[in-house]
């Protein structure tokens, strides 16, 4: 579907998220969909973060409370494993690193330009006064 | 009958696909989309979706993008329940007549509102759908305001709530009436099953929502979600925010079985005072005035009251 003008709006709309035909889409994994061009999927908020969530795996046991808790979809869990942030769709919030039981927090937020490597090299120890 | 998806703990909640996509626009830290993905997540059936005008309306459905992978409609800001209804009802006529292509898929019927269109605007619709018995769910997403619109008050708004129509200031504290009880109003229909459940309790949360998908009939939810922009918060804190709502007992969280059955499903084991949940939210800051300290009083012998209440019916089994 070509996109329209701002004045080319339809009356009544119908979106489809997939382009297609998917017979089971709650056995399909986010990866294995076709969506099309409609789907929010395909866009990105990434410009909202001031700050960005930084995994750190070495501290993780999994516990996937970050996986729940998140509002937009950008935990990637497989497996009861998690894999990681998806940068396209966080919108910065923060709400995975209140949750994070760990100590020290295997998800902290940094600015948007830190690195990665850096920070993951540089993470806090453990706090004892905390644990 | 399809079987019910088996959730045991939250690792196996978390290898479920989800069918609620990433960039929304809703604002970063709302609950809204917790909530959803909450409720979609604890099955694994078709979905027939609608959404009632709100914030989560107008931010999941952003031409040309949707958020959503199932089935999903928008009308208006009062019929986002009885749009469901009617499916319902049409989905039931054509399994009847055999002119269904697969009729065992058993799709399950939910239709979302914001507390502006269930307290106040679609409050007839919703309790012509509880009436006639629909088997469908209605959720209710409650940041107990009109968040969408620039935050007024609905009937949800609790005292001493700083609303943009009822702003505190010299003269006022704020909101003067208290929220109105949705969930005894509803329950008084006779449907099957209304419960409140709270995002932050995910267990309690899924439990309910796979009971109320179970049960043949009308079912409806109050879930309490935490506002970032009209609660006047941090974003991070949406989840600290719902812990302390049901901590303190500002959201009890309970279930009405046929109208009269009530049990209390979280017991906390160190209530919170109210005054605690005030003072982490904007709206209430002008309560800790002086002239105001009163009210916090107010406050907690109303959730003392009414926790009191909830447990005398639990017992009472009326």
């Amino acid at each position: 579907m070509a996109k329209k003008g701002w004045d080319e709006f339809e009356i009544g709309a119908m979106l489809r998220t997939f382009d297609g035909k998917i017979d089971d889409i709650a056995g399909t994994r986010q990866e294995d969909r076709a969506y099309s061009q409609n789907s929010s999927y395909t866009a990105s908020v990434s410009d909202w973060r001031l700050i960005k969530p930084v995994f750190n795996k070495d501290y993780c046991i999994d516990c996937q409370f970050c996986w729940v808790y998140c509002p937009d979809v950008s935990i990637i869990s497989r497996d009861k494993k998690l894999v990681g942030v998806d940068m396209d769709h966080c919108k910065g919030c923060g709400i995975c690193v209140e949750v994070c039981p760990t100590n020290p927090k295997s998800l902290l937020m940094f600015p948007e330009q830190a690195e990665e490597e850096t920070v993951i090299a540089n993470w806090p120890k453990k706090d004892e006064e905390e644990a | 009958m399809s079987e019910m998806k088996q959730i045991k703990n939250l690792k196996e909640f978390s290898t479920s696909a989800d069918r609620f996509e990433g960039a929304s626009l809703l604002c970063p830290g709302c609950a809204h989309s917790i909530i959803v993905r909450e409720v979609l997540n604890a099955t694994n059936d078709d979905l027939i979706l609608s959404a009632s005008t709100g914030c989560l309306e107008v931010c999941t459905a952003v031409y040309p993008y949707t958020s959503w992978d199932a089935s999903w409609i928008h009308i208006g800001f009062e019929n986002g329940s009885t749009a469901v209804a009617g499916a319902e009802t049409m989905y039931k006529v054509l399994k009847k007549k055999g002119r269904l292509k697969q009729p065992d898929r058993n799709p399950k019927f939910v239709s979302f509102a914001g507390d502006g269109a269930s307290y106040d605007i679609g409050f007839q619709w919703i309790s012509g759908c509880m009436e006639r018995g629909h088997n469908m769910m209605h959720i209710v997403l409650d940041n107990e305001v009109y968040a969408n619109t620039g935050g007024q008050r609905s009937s949800s708004t609790p005292i001493g709530s700083s609303a943009t129509t009822s702003p505190q200031g010299r003269v006022s504290y704020g909101e003067k009436r208290n929220k109105k009880d949705m969930v005894a109003i509803m329950a008084a229909h006779g449907i099957p099953y209304a419960a409140q459940v709270s995002p932050n309790k995910w267990r309690d949360m899924v439990k309910k929502i796979q009971h109320g998908f179970a049960v043949e009939g009308p079912v409806f939810i109050n879930a309490v979600s935490p506002c970032t922009t009209e609660w006047k918060f941090d974003p991070k804190d949406t989840m600290h925010l719902a812990d302390l709502a049901t901590d303190t007992l500002v959201f009890p969280l309970y279930e009405i079985i046929d109208g009269h059955e009530l049990n209390i499903t979280y017991r906390p084991k160190n209530v919170i005072p109210v005054e605690e949940y005030l003072a982490a939210q904007g709206r209430f800051k002008h309560l800790f005035k002086d002239e105001y300290k009163y009210l916090i009083k107010e406050w907690q012998d109303r959730v003392d009251e009414k926790w009191a209440h909830l447990q005398r019916r639990e017992e009472a089994r009326i």
